[in-house]
C-alpha cells in the first residue's frame, strides 16, 4: 500500500513539474514581431491584447473605417484589414501555420460573418486569378 | 544451444533491466516534451497531463507484455518470480495512469471546449477516430484488473484467471490505433510512428519467438515423453522424462520448467516444476506434491504422454562464490534443493524441515550424496508443538550450521516458512544479499 | 498540422480538397476521402479534361473549334455535342435571345459547358456513392448533401458557400447555404466586360455580378450569364420568371437586389 501511494506521489509530481517547465519555456519562445504601418485618414487601427494560444503568443492588429455617426462621433465601421502584429515563429511549425492558418484567418475575418465558408462563388477566376483567390486558400488551409 | 557459461555471459540483471525500463520512460516523456508547443490555460494543463499519461501507459504495457515474454536472458538473469512481481505491480499502476489518462483527456477537451464532460465524452466516442475501440479497450483492462485482484483470483482456478488474463493482448490491440490517431505526439511525427511501431513490432516478435517458436522447436527437438512415475511418499511423486539431447538445455540446479502433459485434462494447463535432479542427457526428473486436481492428475500420467517443456527457467541457482552453502528446504522445497545438493562442491550443509517422515522424500539419495561427498543433512521434523520452540530460529540453525554468518544460504518451501526463515537467518547474521530464494507470491 | 484538440474536425469528417487546373481555370472538389480510394475523384477529374479536349474553343482541332470553323458536322462530333446545342438552344430561346451559343458570330458553347462539366463531374462522384461533395468551377459551384457532421448532431450542416463581392477583391458579399444544389456567378469581376449583349454586339453594362442558384449548374450558369447580357433592368424581372431558380445582384454602383426566393438561401449566422 505504501508502494501505491509513493507511486501516485511520484506521477503527479512529475506531471506537475513536466507541464509547469513546459509552459514557462513556451513563454519565453521569440515571437515574430511585425510593426504596424501607418494609416491614412479615415482609417484606425483597434489592436487586440497578446492572447496566449496554443501556438504561442499571437496578437492581432484590426484596421477598420472610421464612420462619423450623427452628433460627430467617431465610430469603428467595417474591418478592412488585419494584420498579425505578432505570431509565433520558434519552430518550423510556428512558421508553417504562420504561412497558411493566418492568411486563412484573415480571409474568414474579412467575410461579411466571421463564419467558415466552404467555396466562393465569384466571376470565373483564371489559373492566375485563382492563386489569389479566397477559394485557393480555402483548398489549402484545410 | 548456449552452454551454461555462454547463457551466463548474456543475462541481463535486475538493475540493468530497471535501468532499460526506466531510460524508455525518459525518451517517452521527451517525445512528449518535444510534440507540445506550449500550454494554454486549465484545459490545456489536463490535456497535457491526459497525454503524458497516455504515452506512459502506451509504452507501460508493452513494458509489461515484456516482462511476460519469457525471454530467457531475461529470465535468467531477473528470475522468473522477480519478472512475475514485476508484472503485477506494474499492471496495478499501468492499469492506473490508462484510467488518469482517459479522465483528464475528456476533463481537458471540455474545458478547452467550454462543453461540461458528459457531453465531451460523447463528441469523443462518436467522432475522433478509433477512440470508440480505445475506450472499449479500457474497459476490458478494468475487467482484467478485477479479476487479478487477490480477492476474485482466489475464487477462480489459475487456468481460469490465465485465460481471461489474455483478453490484455486484445485491449492493447484495440488501443493501439487511438494512439496514432489523435495522439499528438504522433499524428504531426512520422519518425514517432515509426520508432514506436518499431517498439510494439519488437516486442510482439520477442512474444512470438520466445512463447511459441522456441517452444515449438523445443518439442521436436527433445521428443520429451513421461518415461514414469514413481510415489515418492503419500502425497509426493517423481515423474521422470525420457528425452533426447537434453544436456543442450543446460539447465542449471534449482532451475524449473513449465510443463505442459498432452493428455486428456493436463494439456491446458502449464505448471511450474523444479527439476529434482539434474539432467542426464536423455532422462529428466520432478517432483511434484499433490496439491489439488492436476497434481492427482498427474500422479496417474501414463509412460509415452508426450510432453511440451518450456524452459529452463529462473534464478534461483547457486552462484560459486567459494564460500560454503546452508540449503535450507521446507516440505516440498527440498525439489529444487535436491538438484544443487547433488551439483554443488565445497562444503554443503543441508537443513530439511518437514512435519512428519512421511513428508520426507529422496532420504535414501540425500545420505547417499551426503556421505559421498562428506556433505551434511539434518532432518527437521515434526510439528511446532512437538519440538517445543521454533526449529528454526535463528539460535537454532546456528547450531545446525556452524559459520552460518559467513555461508551463501539458499532457501526454499512454503511462503510462511520462507518469510520467518529470512528473518531468523538475518537475525543469526547472514546479509540479505547472501540469502536466496524464489518466492512465486503476486 | 493543428494540435488544438477541438480543430481536429477536419481529419474526423474525413474529407479531402483537391485542385485541378483545368478548362483555363481552376476546378476545386471538396469530397470524401472514400471518393480518392474508389477512384470517383480521378475519374471526375479526367471528365473534366475529356471536356477541356473536345468543347474547348481556344484548340484548334477540338470539335467545338472544328465545327465553329464548319469543318465538321454535328453528327461527326462527339454524342454530347448534341445534348449540348440543344440546352443552349433552350436557354437562347427562354431568354429570349440573350443567351448565345454563338457569342459574337463565333461557335462557343462556353456559357453553358463549363457549368455542364461541373455538374457532370459532381454526378460522377454521387454515383461512385458519394452523398455530400462539392465541386467549384471557377467560381460556379455544384453541391450534393452538406458539409459534414452538423454541430451537435449526426445530420449534416448545408455547404456554405460566400459569394465574393466584385467590388472588393478579396472580400464576400453574402454567404449562402447549399444543399443538393448548384451557385453559379457571372459578372465582370474577372475579366473585366466579356459578355456581350447579343443584340447590341456591345459589353453588357450595369451588372458587377449575378449569382443564380437552383437544382442544375449548367441552367444556373448559362442563367447567370443571360441576366448580366441583359442588363439590370430585364434581369430582374426576368430571373424572377425562372422556375426553381433565384438570383441575387449587384450592381456597378454597389446596389443590390434579388429575386424573392433567394432569401431562403442567405445565411443567417
Amino acid at each position: 500500500m505504501r508502494r501505491a501511494i509513493l507511486a501516485v506521489i511520484a506521477t503527479v509530481a512529475g506531471l506537475l513539474a513536466l507541464l509547469s517547465f513546459k509552459t514557462h519555456s513556451s513563454e519565453r519562445t521569440t515571437a515574430s514581431v511585425q510593426p504596424a504601418p501607418s494609416l491614412p485618414k479615415g482609417e484606425r487601427a483597434v489592436t487586440g491584447n497578446v492572447a496566449n494560444t496554443a501556438y504561442g503568443p499571437v496578437q492581432v492588429q484590426l484596421v477598420v473605417k472610421t464612420i462619423t455617426a450623427a452628433g460627430g462621433k467617431s465610430q469603428a465601421g467595417t474591418i478592412l484589414k488585419v494584420n498579425i502584429l505578432e505570431q509565433p515563429s520558434a519552430t518550423q511549425e510556428d512558421t508553417q501555420i504562420g504561412q497558411y492558418a493566418f492568411p486563412k484567418l484573415i480571409a474568414e475575418t474579412l467575410t461579411a460573418q466571421s463564419a467558415r465558408i466552404d467555396a466562393v462563388s465569384g466571376a470565373t477566376y483564371t489559373s492566375g486569378g485563382y492563386l489569389k483567390s479566397l477559394q485557393s486558400a480555402l483548398d489549402n488551409g484545410a | 544451444m548456449a552452454t551454461a557459461a555462454a547463457q551466463r555471459a548474456m543475462l541481463v540483471g535486475p538493475r540493468a533491466m530497471l535501468a532499460a525500463i526506466a531510460a524508455g520512460a525518459v525518451a517517452v516523456l521527451a517525445l512528449w516534451w518535444h510534440s507540445t508547443l506550449s500550454i494554454a490555460g486549465f484545459g490545456g494543463w489536463l490535456t497535457g497531463a491526459g497525454e503524458i499519461l497516455g504515452l506512459l501507459a502506451g509504452y507501460g504495457f508493452v513494458i509489461l507484455v515484456l516482462l511476460m515474454a519469457r525471454i530467457r536472458p531475461i529470465e535468467r538473469g531477473v528470475g522468473a518470480d522477480r519478472l512475475a512481481r514485476w508484472h503485477a505491480m506494474g499492471g496495478r499502476y499501468v492499469i492506473s495512469v490508462v484510467s488518469g489518462h482517459a479522465l483528464l483527456i475528456i476533463w481537458g477537451y471540455a474545458v478547452t471546449a467550454h462543453t461540461n464532460p458528459a457531453s465531451e465524452t460523447a463528441t469523443l466516442l462518436t467522432t475522433y477516430p478509433d477512440v470508440l475501440m480505445a475506450t472499449v479497450a479500457w474497459f476490458l483492462l478494468l475487467g482484467v484488473a478485477l479479476v487479478s485482484a487477490r480477492a476474485v483470483r482466489r475464487t477462480m482456478s489459475y487456468e481460469t484467471w490465465y485465460y481471461l488474463h489474455f483478453y490484455t493482448y486484445l485491449a492493447i490491440a484495440l488501443a493501439f490505433s487511438h494512439q496514432f490517431a489523435d495522439g499528438a505526439a504522433f499524428t504531426a511525427s512520422l519518425v514517432a510512428r515509426f520508432w514506436w511501431s518499431a517498439l510494439y513490432l519488437l516486442v510482439g516478435a520477442l512474444v512470438i519467438w520466445y512463447r511459441v517458436v522456441v517452444p515449438a522447436r523445443d518439442f521436436a527437438h527433445h521428443q520429451l515423453r513421461v518415461a514414469g512415475v514413481r510415489h515418492e511418499a503419500p502425497r509426493t511423486v517423481s515423474i521422470y522424462i525420457k528425452g533426447r539431447y537434453l544436456k543442450e538445455l543446460a539447465a542449471e540446479p534449482g532451475q524449473f520448467f513449465r510443463w505442459r502433459f498432452l493428455t486428456r485434462g493436463l494439456w491446458w494447463q502449464s505448471h511450474p516444476y523444479s527439476l529434482s535432479a539434474m539432467p542426464s542427457d536423455e532422462l529428466m526428473r520432478i517432483t511434484v506434491q499433490n496439491a489439488g486436481d492436476h497434481s492427482g492428475a498427474i500422479a496417474r500420467l501414463a509412460p509415452g504422454t508426450r510432453v511440451l517443456a518450456e524452459g529452463p527457467f529462473g534464478a534461483f541457482t547457486p552462484v560459486r562464490t567459494g564460500r560454503s552453502v546452508l540449503l535450507l528446504a521446507g516440505g516440498v522445497g527440498i525439489t529444487p534443493l535436491r538438484a544443487m545438493f547433488a551439483a554443488l562442491s565445497g562444503k554443503v550443509t543441508l537443513i530439511y524441515r518437514a512435519s512428519t517422515w512421511q513428508d520426507i522424500v529422496f532420504q535414501s539419495e540425500l545420505d547417499a550424496i551426503a556421505e559421498a561427498r562428506g556433505a551434511t543433512v539434518h532432518y527437521v521434523v515434526g510439528s511446532r508443538q512437538d519440538l517445543g520452540a521454533d526449529p528454526l530460529s535463528a539460535t537454532a540453525l546456528r547450531r545446525l550450521a556452524p559459520g552460518l554468518h559467513r555461508m551463501d544460504v539458499y532457501l526454499c518451501g512454503p511462503p510462511g516458512m520462507t518469510g520467518s526463515a529470512v528473518a531468523a537467518l538475518t537475525e543469526a547474521g547472514v546479509p540479505r544479499r547472501r540469502i536466496h530464494y524464489e518466492s512465486f507470491e503476486f | 498540422m493543428l494540435r488544438e484538440p477541438m480543430t481536429l474536425g477536419t481529419a474526423v469528417t474525413a474529407r479531402v480538397r483537391h485542385a485541378e487546373p483545368v478548362m483555363g481555370t481552376v476546378v476545386s472538389f471538396d469530397v470524401p476521402v472514400t471518393a480518392r480510394h474508389d477512384g470517383s475523384l480521378d475519374a471526375a477529374v479526367r471528365w473534366l479534361h475529356w471536356v477541356d479536349r473536345v468543347f474547348s474553343p481556344y484548340q484548334a482541332d477540338s470539335d467545338v473549334s472544328l465545327l465553329a470553323r464548319a469543318e465538321v458536322t454535328v453528327d461527326g462530333c462527339v454524342p454530347e455535342m448534341t445534348e449540348v446545342l440543344a440546352a443552349c438552344a433552350f436557354v437562347r430561346d427562354l431568354s429570349g435571345g440573350y443567351f448565345t451559343a454563338s457569342p459574337g458570330g463565333q461557335f462557343d458553347p462556353s456559357g453553358y459547358v463549363k457549368g455542364w462539366a461541373v455538374e457532370r463531374a459532381a454526378a460522377l462522384l454521387a454515383r461512385a456513392g458519394s452523398a455530400d461533395h462539392l465541386v467549384n468551377g471557377g467560381g460556379d459551384v455544384q453541391c450534393a448533401g452538406g458539409r459534414g457532421p452538423g454541430a451537435g448532431g449526426m445530420s449534416t450542416a448545408p455547404w456554405r458557400i460566400g459569394i465574393a463581392d466584385p467590388l472588393r477583391p478579396g472580400r464576400l458579399a453574402l454567404v449562402v447555404e447549399a444543399r443538393d444544389r448548384a451557385v453559379a456567378t457571372s459578372g465582370t469581376a474577372e475579366r473585366g466586360a466579356h459578355i456581350l449583349d447579343p443584340h447590341t454586339g456591345s459589353p453588357a453594362a450595369g451588372l458587377a455580378s449575378l449569382t443564380v442558384t437552383g437544382p442544375s449548374l449548367a441552367l444556373a450558369d448559362a442563367y447567370a450569364t443571360a441576366a448580366v447580357a441583359m442588363g439590370p433592368a430585364r434581369a430582374r424581372d426576368w430571373t424572377a420568371s425562372l422556375d426553381g431558380y433565384e438570383a441575387y445582384a449587384i450592381t456597378d454602383t454597389g446596389d443590390t437586389w434579388q429575386t424573392p426566393g433567394f432569401a431562403s438561401h442567405i445565411s443567417a449566422d
